[in-house]
């Protein structure tokens, strides 16, 4: 049911916009604080390497220089989320190329760069494990004590290898994902500093401010008190700044120094060490009836996390719970493993593990389709799940599932009904024209793993109200979201409501932001704050009108009983104040969960997300140039809070997906990083990228604030399939790796004649 | 990225002056124009820090003037003003067409013709079509003054026929006459600014008479260490009436003037590739430009 | 390591300028670390973002790739001297979204619509080729060129 709304569902311009879009925003990297440090990283050259030795006499003499800094600084030097196997700074041994060695804090920026090239470090080379296939073979050269399998898991249910035999069609494949860079166009920054109250004070880049602050105190050993952190507006994250960069480093040079600091990537750096998108091995042979259902999947992930865990072990949860897609089959068997390898730290990435095997698993379905001569939207539409419906894992979906709304709306759309006659115009007979299309689905929210939030509400002296809470603010436009739902919620103009956020010391802990549920996560604690603060209104309005009142309305800046007394808020506010009451409330917000099944983290979600894609290519086949013409994302979005926004955040998701699809080449050898620039690893400019249609769909979710749901990742998840089942329908060849860059559709056409 | 606090930036009035800088400290000092190319190598270590000279403000050096049927066309001129120029858009299309691809709005409002020769990147977007108009470039130090014919020019990879106290002040070429067609193509693997994996320049003479072609020009980049002439297929395409046949043979034969290297951008197999594929896709275009 | 300073005098936003600075540091490094004018961004230091755009004597250029000596008598206008109608019609039309790239987009398009006061769609792309934004798709990004042009 849709409540009548009049902020929810406007099209309102983001709060943000016009500072930023004028150069007036700080973003942490444009901080550069009065008499401050300007740090420097020391990093690995080697893809692996045990150290021997690491002298900073030298560096440590240079003229500017105030300290240098390795392991031995660093009281607890392993942190990480799931596994604690990553070095603030490399003690034993280098892992890969971007593994930080040592900091050097200087008056100034060229005086830190100089005394970096003069710490000498000794190594001895190791073998370098770079294939993740070779790096589980259990007589590899170990990169960490327990070897290189991170994780492995099985689930299965149903009987795939007895189903599969019953099967009318089977279709078998092996497809490969390259890794994927975030590529923001703000690198990792920060400064820090000792704040009026003695704090340690890190104001940098990221995603949680209350994660980066336990791992700052835990692996420097301070009380948590002695530390703050603050997120600024972030220039762009999509996962990339889910994990530590500069923070812990930050935090120590203040610490040691007692002085401000600074400590901003440059493009390489960031590119070498900043997180990755997991490079993917799917192999999958998936079964159909003859009456088209889909009914067994067997499948083996193998994904590269690197030389850090990170958060891969979720990551792979997520592949493992998304790779049937968002279909109903009765027989699955999937297998995963995690390897560390001697590439770059993969870790999260908009779409946490689902882009690389829907890839796969919306290839397969394609390919099923045409076997058992079914359209392929209709043959999707046969089995996609529906709200009710128990899913792979036995799990009753008991949330908003719009799959089969968005499927519909790609099956009205005038592309996907003129394809025949779109597919016929003619430019040059070298150019092949193909249209595609791809469904997805993900969970939002942290599935089976805890995952609470606070958000807190203030009601101001001058009537108005303040939000607070920890999220983030990455350009996704949550700050917008959570003003209008808070105007929403406690019925004022937008302007009166202020939002305050990610700062450790000012607002309370809203969880990270992540997995596509902050608004849902924050909307929901939102929602509590303004029952308490209705209580709390009440009991002001009572003091004020020396009886009790049973019920409370808020109005435009006013206070309204049942009994028609109507008290400026102003007035409340200061009723409050005088007695001691307090202003404030904090609402907070348990995510739904179930318990996860045997061998997951945090399958099943109860939450998920769904989408689809329609791509319309044209095919070079002298050049394997892929140019997209048209593409259509549709996306199940619950409620639109500001259909601005969420359209944006479509149109972008989109995008990424094509550079994921067509252009973005990570290229490794032997650990070595060798696209480590905007002009090596190519993301789409303006040019590569068509007029995105972007649609939303909404289907209720009785959970989420006003019906909405999670939309932040679904958008980039069915683009690449789509545009690979659009090249197979240009050229009749199937692309089984990605990206499909001009050289590899140029040989994988080729190949056929 | 290292900082460049430490390299001093001499900045002349003159070209005299310029060119008396570097007969004194010919060999430590780099000469820097539009600073598309240098700055950013300094700062990534590719090449060593030496001071600079700064000849940006060089404004005599900036014109593109039409003289007795040749288009001269000042070192410091950049692609931007190459690119509308209406009398490099007459007289040399086939250059205006390669100005415009060679990066974004902001790099050719900084580039110059002579940082771009003078950097001698075998990618450079520039070279096919200087290539194909059989450029001369005159270089000038304070006791000489030269003319090197483009192709003379480059002598290996980014190796140089030019002296330490030389400035490269003009590129100039004949105009195209009546007849010729000119078509540039690049091959980058990205729609927006991009390096070319291959790029190339075809000039045509048709002529009409006899309906056939008189002269031909093929200049290919990104394939050798130095930008080439495809010269058989060049001679292959003389006489044709660009037919399938000879369109099909002579861009198969590029094949024999190219020695390509695998490199972060493509393979040397997918360059051979495209060598021809290009020369082939372009020899079709102006095949039916020429019908047309 | 010597660090050399020189006077530089130009104009900025419309002001005259005169600052101490390396004579090899780009525009950029002056811009930001000497004047503290932060509103240019910096998104890579090489030439391939876009995010650190500003106008040389009306045109635009990478001021990562402009040393402050190229710059000695001339004119330069960075983002927070630019045409406010431009920065308001990125804003309304939604094309900020974590706004990093956004200032040099500003920039381009101040040169764009100098050279095409109503420029089609096919010119935006052409002339917005080198400014990468990695949150909007784009879409959103021509809408808001088209409103500031008023076509």
């Amino acid at each position: 049911m849709t409540v009548e709304a009049r902020w929810v569902g406007r099209e309102i311009a983001r709060r943000d916009a016009l500072e930023k879009a004028s150069g007036k925003t700080k973003f942490a990297s444009d901080m550069v604080p009065d008499n401050l440090l300007w740090v420097a990283t020391l990093r690995s050259k080697h893809p692996h390497a045990r150290i021997l030795k690491i002298d900073v006499s030298k560096a440590a003499k240079m003229p500017g220089v105030v300290g240098v800094f390795t392991h031995r600084d660093v009281p607890n030097n392993r942190y990480g989320v799931f596994f604690k196997d990553r070095p603030v700074l490399c003690d034993d041994r280098v892992r890969y190329i971007g593994d930080p060695v040592a900091l050097v804090a200087a008056e100034s920026r060229e005086e830190a760069e100089e005394a970096v090239d003069e710490i000498l470090v000794e190594y001895e080379p190791l073998p370098v494990v770079s294939d993740p296939l070779k790096a589980l073979d259990p007589a590899s050269f170990k990169i960490h004590e327990n070897g290189n399998v991170c994780r492995a898991t099985r689930i299965t249910f149903g009987d795939v290898e007895k189903a599969l035999q019953d099967c009318k069609a089977v279709v078998e494949n092996t497809y490969r994902t390259m890794p994927q860079i975030h590529a923001y166009l703000e690198t990792e920054a920060g400064v820090s500093y000792i704040d009026d109250k003695g704090r340690i004070t890190v104001v940098a880049g990221g995603q949680s401010p209350y994660r980066d602050h336990h791992e700052i105190v835990s692996t420097l050993n301070l009380p948590a008190d002695k530390v703050r952190v603050v997120i600024p507006n972030v220039g762009g994250a999509f996962g990339g700044k889910d994990d530590i960069s500069v923070q812990i480093h930050l935090a120590l040079v203040t610490w040691k120094t007692g002085r401000p600091a600074r400590l901003v990537w440059s493009r390489e750096e960031s590119t070498i060490s900043g997180t990755k998108r997991h490079s993917s091995i799917v192999k999958m042979k998936t079964g159909a009836s003859a009456d088209g259902k889909l009914t067994a999947n067997y499948v083996e992930i193998v994904y590269d996390t690197g030389a850090y865990a990170a958060l891969g072990p979720a990551v792979l949860d997520v592949a493992i719970e998304t790779c049937n897609g968002p279909y109903k089959i009765p027989n699955i068997d999937v297998r995963a493993w995690l390897a560390y390898t001697n590439n770059m730290v993969a870790s999260a990435f908009r779409g946490f593990g689902a882009p690389q095997v829907h890839f796969a698993m919306e290839q397969q379905v394609d390919q099923l389709a045409e076997e058992l001569g079914f359209d392929p939207l209709e043959f999707r539409l046969l089995n996609c799940v529906r709200k009710g419906d128990y899913g792979v894992f036995r799990n009753k979906l008991v949330g908003s599932v719009g799959i089969s709304k968005c499927l519909e709306t790609l099956k009205n759309h005038r592309l996907w009904r003129e394809r025949a006659s779109l597919k016929d115009v003619r430019t040059y007979p070298w150019v092949k024209r193909g249209v595609g299309v791809a469904a997805a689905m993900k969970g939002y929210t942290l599935g089976a793993l805890p995952d609470k939030g606070s958000v807190g509400l203030e009601l101001r002296l001058d009537g108005g109200f303040t939000v607070k809470g920890s999220f983030t603010e990455i350009g996704q436009g949550v700050v917008q979201a959570v003003s209008q739902l808070a105007a929403e919620l406690l019925k004022t103009s937008i302007d009166k409501i202020e939002v305050v956020f990610a700062d450790t010391a000012e607002t309370p802990d809203t969880s990270v932001t992540s997995a596509s549920r902050q608004l849902f996560l924050a909307g929901n604690a939102l929602r509590d704050a303004v029952n308490k603060m209705l209580e709390r209104i009440g009991r002001g309005v009572e003091m004020v009108c020396g009886r009790p009142v049973a019920e409370v309305h808020l109005s435009e800046g006013y206070v309204q009983t049942s009994s028609g007394i109507r008290i400026p808020l102003t007035e409340v506010a200061e009723t409050l104040e005088r007695a001691g009451l307090g202003r404030s409330v904090v609402g907070v917000f348990d995510v739904p969960r179930v318990e996860p099944i045997p061998g997951s983290l945090e399958i099943p979600h109860l939450f998920y997300m769904f989408g689809a894609a329609l791509a319309v290519v044209e095919v070079n086949v002298l050049t394997g140039v892929v140019s997209v013409n048209e593409l259509v994302a549709v996306a199940d979005v619950g409620r639109a809070i500001n259909p601005q926004t969420l359209t944006g955040q479509l149109e972008g998701a989109a995008a990424q997906g094509i550079g994921y699809a067509l252009l973005e080449d990570v290229k490794i050898s032997e650990g070595r990083l060798l696209t480590t620039n905007l002009s090596t690893y190519l993301i789409p400019s303006i040019k590569d990228v068509p007029e995105i249609e972007a649609i939303a769909v909404e289907d209720h979710e009785d959970s989420g604030p006003f019906g909405a749901k999670g939309i932040g990742e679904i958008g980039i998840i069915p683009v690449a399939p789509a545009i690979a089942n659009a090249i197979y329908d240009a050229v009749r060849k199937r692309p089984f790796t990605a990206p499909m860059t001009p050289e590899r559709v140029y040989w994988l056409v080729k190949k056929q004649d | 990225m290292r900082s460049l606090a430490d390299v001093d930036v001499l900045s002349p009035a003159s070209v005299d002056e310029a060119l008396e800088i570097l007969h004194q400290k010919a060999g430590g000092i780099k000469i820097v124009a539009g600073g598309t190319d240098l700055i950013v190598q300094m700062k990534h270590r590719i090449i060593g820090k030496t001071d600079l000279l700064n000849i940006y403000m060089l404004d005599e050096l900036r014109y593109i003037r039409l003289e007795n049927g040749s288009v001269r066309v000042g070192g410091l001129t950049d692609f931007a003003t190459i690119h509308k120029s209406p009398v490099v858009r007459t007289a040399a299309p086939v250059l205006a067409e390669a100005a415009s691809t060679i990066g974004s709005v902001q790099i050719l409002n900084k580039a110059s013709i002579a940082g771009n020769i003078v950097n001698a990147s075998p990618a450079a977007d520039s070279l096919p079509a200087l290539y194909v108009l059989e450029a001369d470039l005159h270089l000038r130090s304070k006791a000489s003054s030269r003319t090197v014919p483009i192709r003379d020019f480059y002598k290996g990879y980014k190796k140089l026929d030019m002296r330490p106290d030389e400035l490269l002040v003009e590129v100039s070429f004949k105009q195209v006459g009546d007849g010729y067609l000119g078509k540039f193509f690049k091959h980058g693997l990205r729609q927006g600014d991009a390096i070319a994996v291959v790029n190339g320049a075809v000039l045509l003479k048709w002529d009409a008479s006899s309906k056939a072609v008189s002269e031909a020009r093929i200049a290919l980049g990104a394939v050798a260490p130095t930008v080439v002439r495809a010269e058989k297929a060049e001679a292959i395409l003389v006489g044709s009436r660009l037919e399938e046949t000879a369109i099909v043979n002579a861009s198969r034969a590029v094949q024999e003037s190219i020695s390509p290297i695998d490199d972060v951008r493509g393979s040397a197999a997918y360059r051979r590739e495209m060598s021809t594929n290009y020369v082939y896709m372009t020899l079709r275009m102006l095949a039916e430009m020429v019908r047309k | 390591m010597g660090v050399i300073l020189r006077e530089f005098s130009f104009k900025l936003n419309g002001q005259p300028v005169s600052v101490k600075a390396p004579p090899a540091y780009t525009l950029l490094e002056t811009l930001r670390y000497v004047i503290r004018l932060t509103g240019t961004k910096d998104g890579c230091s090489s030439g391939d973002c876009g995010a650190c755009t500003v106008l040389l004597d009306g045109r635009a250029v990478h001021s990562c790739l402009t040393l402050i000596s190229h710059v000695q008598g001339r004119e330069v206008v960075t983002v927070e001297g630019v045409d406010p109608k431009i920065v308001k019609a990125y804003a309304s039309e939604g094309a900020v979204q974590c706004g990093y790239c956004i200032p040099g987009l500003v920039v381009a398009t101040a040169a764009l619509l100098r050279e095409h006061p109503k420029p089609s769609t096919e010119e935006v792309r052409e002339m917005l080729k080198g400014n990468l934004c990695r949150c909007t798709g784009y879409v959103k990004i021509v809408k808001a060129v088209e409103a500031a042009a008023g076509v």
